[in-house]
């Protein structure tokens, strides 16, 4: 239940309690529970006419610096998404597990996190399970996200090792689901 | 909710159909499946009473959950919003807006710009999102905090291959109390579709 805080900001109080649980529902609103919630998508949109990916290179939560550019000759899930935005939570599990199967045949995930701090980001990743092992990259002022023409949270690319984009995902989606990692298979690294 | 099938050139603005075309229309809607489906709440929160319309038709789903005014505040505040700032959004009749596209023969295209509000008999279209954020710069709104309102709100403008959706806040700019038909409409080729989901009330 989402606890209406408002007194408390009036009254000066501290609202993070209230805050926390009406961040937390605000996608499903009230008490509706994991059935009424909007399905995770299970399938990908195969890009007709690949062209070859933004450019992307930000900072990660640990301050590290990556650059698409630097994993030619990997599969890429480049996924942009919010802590507030509650598909993005509930799908950002799957892309862990996704990551755990692939990431020794050739996938990196890379999770670009639109106009949030460090901090945001990294108290986020604590209520997760699994907990994300890719990087967290902070698009703080959402510059990556409007070069890669996201219109939404979450929206997700795949890049394919020759550095094109080749897989398209708006919405959240169960990335390990089994349709879209029929989909994915395909194109990771040959041996 | 009512489903139309209308027709008209791929520009902006698209026609309804002329009445002489209805009865084919209303065969073609019948032989999609797209017959008109009632507009009782799917769902209605026991506690806070915030009703959740929906409904699917065509292969697309459409859905209003309100957001009441204080989870909107809440929401905005706690990224950067004075509360004075956060209650011009809270007070515009905010729905948690979700549109998929499930089994649609082939993408769909909407803009925001081509829904509608009808209203004690008047129609008008949905604020657009520009004017929120000119409205915040104008108030003084930090970055950080118009940044966080333009990333919540529904898109605009989207393309939805099959299985592609979005979820994001959508204010009507109706008072609080209003009853109103949200008419939204999407482009599949060169058809444009159109469903109301009627008698929405915005509790206050």
């Amino acid at each position: 239940m989402c606890v209406a805080p408002i007194d408390r900001i009036r009254a000066g109080l501290s609202v993070l309690p209230a805050l926390l649980l009406c961040i937390g529902t605000l996608g499903a609103v009230g008490t509706v529970g994991a059935a009424d919630l909007p399905p995770l998508s299970h399938r990908l949109t195969l890009i007709e006419d690949p062209a070859a990916a933004p450019p992307l290179r930000l900072e990660d939560i640990e301050g590290v610096e990556h650059d698409l550019a630097d994993l030619k000759g990997r599969l890429v899930l480049v996924n942009f998404w919010a802590t507030w935005c509650p598909p993005c939570r509930r799908e950002m599990p799957s892309m862990e597990r996704l990551y755990q199967q692939f990431k020794e045949r050739g996938l990196t995930v890379l999770a670009v996190d639109v106009g949030e701090d460090m901090d945001t980001v990294f108290a986020f990743t604590g209520q997760l399970d699994p907990a994300p092992t890719f990087p967290l990259l902070l698009d703080t002022d959402s510059q990556a996200a409007q070069d890669w023409g996201v219109k939404g949270l979450p929206t997700s690319f795949v890049v394919d090792p020759e550095g094109r984009v080749i897989i398209r995902a708006v919405g959240g989606t169960e990335f390990d689901a089994a349709a879209a990692v029929d989909q994915l298979v395909p194109f990771l690294p040959k041996p | 909710m009512r489903l139309i099938l209308q027709t008209g050139p791929s520009g902006a603005h698209s026609c309804r159909l002329p009445v002489r075309h209805a009865a084919t229309a209303a065969a073609v809607v019948a032989v999609l499946g797209a017959a008109p489906i009632g507009a009782e709440p799917v769902r209605v929160d026991p506690e806070t009473g915030a009703a959740t319309h929906a409904t699917q038709a065509h292969g697309v789903s459409v859905s209003l959950t309100q957001l009441l005014p204080d989870q909107v505040r809440a929401f905005y505040v706690a990224r950067g919003f004075d509360l004075a700032d956060a209650d011009v959004f809270a007070d515009a009749c905010v729905y948690m807006t979700v549109l998929r596209n499930d089994t649609a023969p082939g993408e769909i295209d909407f803009r925001l710009s081509d829904w509608e509000v009808r209203h004690n008999e008047e129609v008008r279209p949905l604020p657009p999102l520009d004017d929120w954020l000119a409205q915040w710069t104008a108030r003084g709104v930090p970055d950080s905090a118009r940044l966080a309102f333009r990333w919540a709100q529904f898109p605009s403008e989207q393309t939805y291959a099959p299985g592609e959706w979005n979820q994001g806040m959508l204010a009507t700019g109706l008072p609080p109390g209003s009853r109103f038909d949200l008419i939204a409409r999407w482009r599949i080729a060169d058809q444009t579709y159109e469903g109301t989901l009627d008698d929405v009330r915005c509790t206050d």
